[in-house]
């Protein structure tokens, strides 16, 4: 069933008059600074947990806007949605409420790539994230552009170290004050936009550019590293001006999966969702890209783009003479436009018009906005811990594209993370950090903060080193619970997870007590091919293993003791194909895990640390102050010494704080006493 | 390397205590984690070494130690059922499990755990010293089932685990490790310079594709435009690499003959007597000697026995900057020795040093850096300065320099000789000896057969994983996708680890991503 229903357009009003004058407090637990994916994400998860939280936005009827493509998940990406949701986040419960196709991709490659994905409808999608964020308590949201962060002076007890205080607004009004910032600016972070030879400053097309404000507090009194990256967008096209009869029909799956583990079906019935088309590019197509190189800057200038997800001017140049991929994407149910997935596009518009003509279905084809292309900068991610704030300014947190990812998923889980651990620190809680091993998110972040970005970072399975045991289908095993611990899942969806994870349980108890001889499978079952060669008794689990072997099978030669468990049909036959491999990771991943709960102090001085270090690991050590052993033996040049050393250290100096404090306590206690004695030795 | 300790004695024991029992056995898996050389399997395997000396000497130690060593003393011996008294020396045949040919005749020893060196079931055989006898048996041991060789320092860190080692030891456990895996790395090096090292890598460089290629197809396969025919390819390459690997496993003449002893480089700028000190220590005109700088252009390598020990000499090319392109590259031959070497003699023409002591050891100090820039302060043992030339000298500076310069801290022991007229050259011998003889105690050095061992594991895996990538082709590619990725971890346990980055960077290098 699909749980969510949404209010009534009317109410969306109150979200609207929420204007500076009428907030109701100057001081709040976390300010979320971005109302896109990140932000959203982050202002839902920081209340979620139980903090007083204030999303500040330019434009209130923005937040949820899908600004580039009209889709959300994919192989990898899917993976994410789905983490994302099982920590009650909002995109995935948002995709299944605005999708308009629905496709599961890699059907064929097996579950552990399985990338589950949605064509979107940009208006559905908005309404949704802003009735649920209007719905959420203990959430105020504030439309304003923010000027200036507030941070402190550093201690000088830990000198460089700054704590954030709060935000002035550009509207001059008193500053807002908070435990925790989280800022989640996208592209307007120094954002310049590009069309042809026309530049301006923006972080996107119909938007304010941001104040100035902000990155100089960033940059220069919080001394932050910055870098510059580029991207995209291609034209958007009108609908009735493409002869689609003349591309490829992409039908969506015809029963739609919904993202959500809430959700059993979408918002868009079967029949009513929406096709895609597909079509190629043509030699002309590569002419007007030459042609018009001259008069194309973004492509000309020296900034790092993403080699996945390039512009079509890169894309022809770098594999020139050969047809590119053209996915004409619906924007919406209502919508008359359509979006040409893989033509983002940065040359003069008449150049646009004349190239997107070159392809056959979009001959007379009208564009509707150009394409342009934005240059932005990204705060090198290294400067951040694995809990997204930075290093060097306590209550500081970054997420999303100004940490130098791309993609709506990747922003959304840094936006979760970074929301939730800003909300902890509010409330006194201790961090939380996600390891790679469990999750797509803790790749993610794992990989940002240890190894920076050099080109936007976009999530792909092969980063998984555990790719097997972090599947879609089990993300709410390997997460709910631990979110509902953290606080930012709420306890409906922890019901709910419990529930499938002891039913999982009993069904696999049940499947494992089924144990038969290899002839009597074959008598029972005789289209798997069980093979015979095999002496021992096999199990149902280990027959279930077999290609054409499905639960409904075995359910209907045991219906006494598997019948009940048929809703998870699909998961336990998942669950028993990658069960080997999964214990085989096991091993590897507990011994990362203990690494990882190993945290190295963030204030070793690693040049005068007395312990044997070769100069070269010290300088490492020093560069990347790894927040944890187990990112320390990650760091390329780490030499098992070393890391025996550091092992060594830290829990030397742990022990040795926990005598002193003993021996402080002994010695406080022993004074009290002299005191004692004094006072009765004082004659009266 | 713990200077803590002093100050804080007491709570150093008590910390090692705590280490020992609850969090040492994630110490030992950290240790066991690093890069492609070692290994991050769990204690639950069964790890062989040879832990003696090599050389010639009359007796190896074989140690075994893990849960499958009384399997492997069973299948060793010939042992049905009973296992023998512990702790008891026992002669015995030793023999092939697969082929029941005996290897040798020995003893063998029985230590159940927890007494025992690691604190685990642990098994020694003494056989016969020379490398034919102990290679046959490390094999042996390596065919038995959950049997692989021993890591740097791994017994070392299961003692350590199993609170088996005393406070000073478990000072020098760091230190350790860095000697082994430093014998490791080099011994790696000298294997991957020659002939099997391009095998290797050129196996690993078409595994790195075929992982790149089905991560391509996995990750963009649904979007984008990979031509068809990619996994068609990749099937192939699996199919044609497996069968190389199983044959290389197979055929043992294959492969080059790996070089046996302590690697002795002489290293030195050009007319310093190099190739006389080879001369005359093989005592044969080996290489050509003349006044003519830069006569020595490629490596000359001759095999010698030092006071018993196996030693492989090389002379090398004189070090100095030249626009010949053919010494230009004798030069970089020689530096590459330098840096695989064991020991390296540094000959310096003395009559070139300063007449003022303190002058001549800076200059010696500046010459060590130049030539030996990875010599790191405590390793001047891996060094012999040997001064030429002393006949050109007045007998009271060679007197001078040879009492000073022992004094001056910091320098490797300095030896004076002259080639021309064998003058202290029996000082010389008796130094060269010691060095090589300490050297020799150090198991892995200079020692082919545990490397051979070591990659026979890790191609095996390799073999078996290409076998994973096979049976899950066409049921589910992402498990056969961790076939290959599992074939790459086991040959980079060899050639080098390959990270997750690599592997993007071909994608993009071979296909156009758009989406």
């Amino acid at each position: 069933m699909l749980t969510q229903k949404l209010p009534a357009v009317q109410s969306f009003l109150p979200l609207v008059s929420r204007r500076v004058g009428h907030l109701s407090s100057r001081r709040y637990d976390v300010i979320v600074v971005g109302g896109g994916h990140a932000g959203t994400e982050a202002a839902a998860a920081a209340a979620r947990v139980g903090a007083d939280t204030l999303l500040v936005t330019q434009k209130i009827h923005t937040v949820g806007a899908l600004s580039c493509n009209p889709s959300l998940g994919g192989v990898g990406k899917g993976h994410l949605v789905r983490e994302i949701d099982a920590l009650d986040g909002l995109c995935g419960r948002a995709g299944d409420w605005a999708g308009i196709h629905f496709s599961i991709l890699n059907r064929s490659k097996g579950p552990a790539v399985w990338g589950p994905r949605a064509q979107l409808d940009r208006q559905r999608y908005r309404e949704f994230i802003q009735s649920e964020l209007l719905s959420t308590p203990r959430l105020t949201v504030l439309e304003g552009s923010v000027e200036e962060l507030l941070v402190t002076e550093p201690n000088p007890d830990e000198p460089g170290r700054h704590r954030v205080t709060g935000i002035r607004l550009a509207d001059g009004s008193q500053p807002i004050s908070a435990a925790s910032v989280v800022l989640t600016t996208g592209t307007f972070l120094s954002g310049s936009l590009f069309v042809g030879q026309t530049t301006s400053p923006g972080g996107r097309i119909g938007d304010a550019p941001s104040g100035a404000g902000l990155t100089h507090t960033l940059r220069e009194r919080l001394g932050l590293k910055v870098g510059r990256l580029r991207t995209g967008t291609p034209p958007r096209i009108v609908k009735h001006s493409v002869d689609l009869s003349l591309a490829t029909l992409h039908p969506p799956d015809s029963r739609p999966t919904p993202f959500s583990f809430m959700n059993t079906r979408t918002r868009c019935e079967p029949e009513e969702q929406l096709p895609c088309h597909l079509t190629l590019t043509t030699p002309g197509v590569e002419r007007i890209v030459r042609e018009s190189l001259h008069l194309n800057c973004h492509i000309q200038q020296d900034t790092k783009g993403p080699r996945y997800c390039p512009s079509i001017e890169s894309r022809v140049m770098r594999f020139p003479g050969r047809s590119h991929q053209v996915w004409l994407e619906p924007e919406g149910v209502t919508s008359d436009l359509l979006y040409p997935q893989g033509l983002s596009m940065t040359m003069p518009p008449d150049a646009q018009l004349r190239l997107i003509r070159e392809i056959p279905p979009m001959r007379r084809a009208e564009i509707h906005t150009p394409g342009y292309g934005v240059q932005y900068d990204f705060v090198c991610p290294t400067q951040l811990s694995p809990s997204l704030q930075v290093k060097n300014t306590q209550g500081l947190f970054l997420a999303g594209q100004i940490n130098g990812t791309t993609g709506y998923e990747e922003a959304a889980a840094q936006g979760l993370w970074a929301g939730l651990n800003g909300a902890r620190r509010s409330l006194s809680m201790p961090p939380a950090a996600l390891s790679r091993t469990e999750s797509y998110i803790g790749v993610l972040i794992d990989d940002l903060v240890s190894r920076g970005v050099t080109e936007p970072y976009r999530m792909f399975t092969s980063r998984a080193e555990f790719r097997t045991s972090l599947r879609p289908d089990n993300a709410d095993l390997r997460l709910t619970p631990k979110g509902f611990e953290l606080g930012c899942v709420l306890s409906p969806r922890y019901q709910e997870a419990v529930r499938v994870e002891s039913s999982l349980r009993e069904a696999m108890a049940a499947l494992q007590a089924v144990r038969l001889s290899t002839t009597s499978w074959r008598k029972m079952l005789p289209d798997i091919g069980v093979s015979d060669n095999k002496s021992s008794l096999m199990t149902g689990m280990e027959i279930l293993q077999y290609k054409d072997a499905s639960f409904e099978m075995l359910a209907s030669v045991f219906p006494e003791t598997l019948s009940a468990y048929m809703e998870f049909s699909q998961r336990l036959k998942i669950e028993a194909v990658y069960k080997p491999h999964c214990d085989l990771n096991r091993r590897e991943i507990e011994r990362i895990q203990k690494e990882e709960n190993m945290s190295l102090p963030q204030d070793i001085d690693y040049v005068s640390l007395p312990v044997s270090l070769s100069l070269e690991v010290r300088e490492i050590l020093e560069r990347a102050r790894p927040s944890t052993l187990g990112a320390a033996t990650r760091l390329e040049g780490m030499t098992p010494a070393a890391i025996v050393a550091l092992f060594n250290y830290v829990h030397f100096t742990e022990k040795q704080e926990k005598t002193m404090q003993r021996n402080q306590r002994n010695q406080k206690e022993d004074r009290d006493e002299d005191l004692c004695s004094t006072n009765v030795s004082l004659p009266r | 390397m713990l200077p803590l300790r002093s100050v804080y004695g007491g709570i150093f024991r008590a910390a090692i205590r705590k280490l020992q029992t609850s969090r040492s056995p994630c110490l030992h898996r950290l240790l066991s984690t690093r890069d492609g050389l070692q290994v991050g399997l769990a204690d639950a395997d069964t790890i062989f070494a040879l832990s003696s000396g090599h050389g010639r000497c009359g007796v190896a130690v074989v140690r075994v130690s893990g849960p499958a060593s009384a399997t492997a003393l069973r299948r060793m011996v010939g042992l049905t059922h009973r296992l023998p008294p512990p702790r008891t020396a026992l002669l015995r045949s030793i023999t092939d499990p697969c082929s029941k040919e005996v290897l040798d005749r020995g003893l063998v020893l029985w230590f159940p755990a927890p007494h025992s060196f690691t604190g685990e079931d642990s098994v020694e055989f003494h056989i016969h010293g020379g490398p034919a006898v102990t290679t046959a048996v490390l094999q042996a041991l390596g065919s038995v089932p959950g049997m692989r060789p021993a890591e740097a320092g791994e017994f070392t860190r299961r003692a350590f685990q199993a609170g088996k080692l005393d406070l000073t030891e478990v000072e020098g456990l760091g230190d350790l490790i860095h000697a082994e895996t430093e014998a490791q790395r080099r011994q790696a090096l000298r294997q991957m310079s020659g002939e099997l090292g391009r095998l290797y890598q050129d196996w690993s460089h078409k595994l790195k594709r075929c992982l790149a290629h089905v991560e391509a197809f996995i990750d963009f396969s649904e979007d984008e435009l990979i031509e068809d025919g990619v996994l068609e390819r990749v099937d192939r390459s699996v199919c044609d690499l497996q069968a190389e690997v199983k044959q290389h496993l197979k055929d043992e003449r294959r492969g080059e003959r790996l070089r046996c002893g302590v690697q002795v480089v002489i290293a030195g700028a050009t007319n310093a007597g190099k190739s006389s000190l080879l001369n005359t220590l093989c005592q044969r005109p080996a290489a050509i000697v003349s006044p003519i700088a830069g006569t020595t252009r490629d490596v000359v390598e001759t095999a010698l026995d030092i006071g018993g020990f196996p030693v492989l000499l090389s002379d090398t090319a004189g070090l100095r900057d030249s626009s010949d392109l053919v010494e230009q590259e004798g030069v970089r031959r020689a530096r590459e020795r330098v840096h695989q070497a064991d020991l390296t003699l540094l000959v310096v023409d003395s009559t070139r040093l300063p007449s003022d002591v303190q002058q001549a050891a800076d200059f010696l100090s500046d010459h060590l850096r130049t030539v030996l820039p990875s010599l790191k302060q405590p390793e001047t043992e891996k060094c012999l300065l040997v001064l030429n030339k002393t006949d050109l000298l007045p007998e009271a500076q060679t007197q001078k320099l040879q009492q000073e310069l022992r004094r001056v801290s910091g320098l490797p022991a300095v030896c004076l000789i002259s080639c021309q007229t064998n003058e202290g050259l029996k000082d010389f011998l008796t130094v060269l000896q010691s060095s090589v003889k300490t050297l020799c105690g150090d198991p892995l050095c200079g020692a082919p057969t545990l490397t051979q061992a070591r990659h026979r594991a890790h191609l095996q895996q390799c073999a078996a994983a290409l076998a994973q990538y096979q049976r899950y082709r066409d049921a589910d590619l992402a498990l056969a996708a961790e076939g290959v990725r599992l074939a790459l971890t086991s040959l980079g346990r060899i050639t080098g680890r390959v990270g997750a980055e690599e592997i993007l960077d071909i994608i993009f290098k071979d296909f156009c991503i758009g989406k």
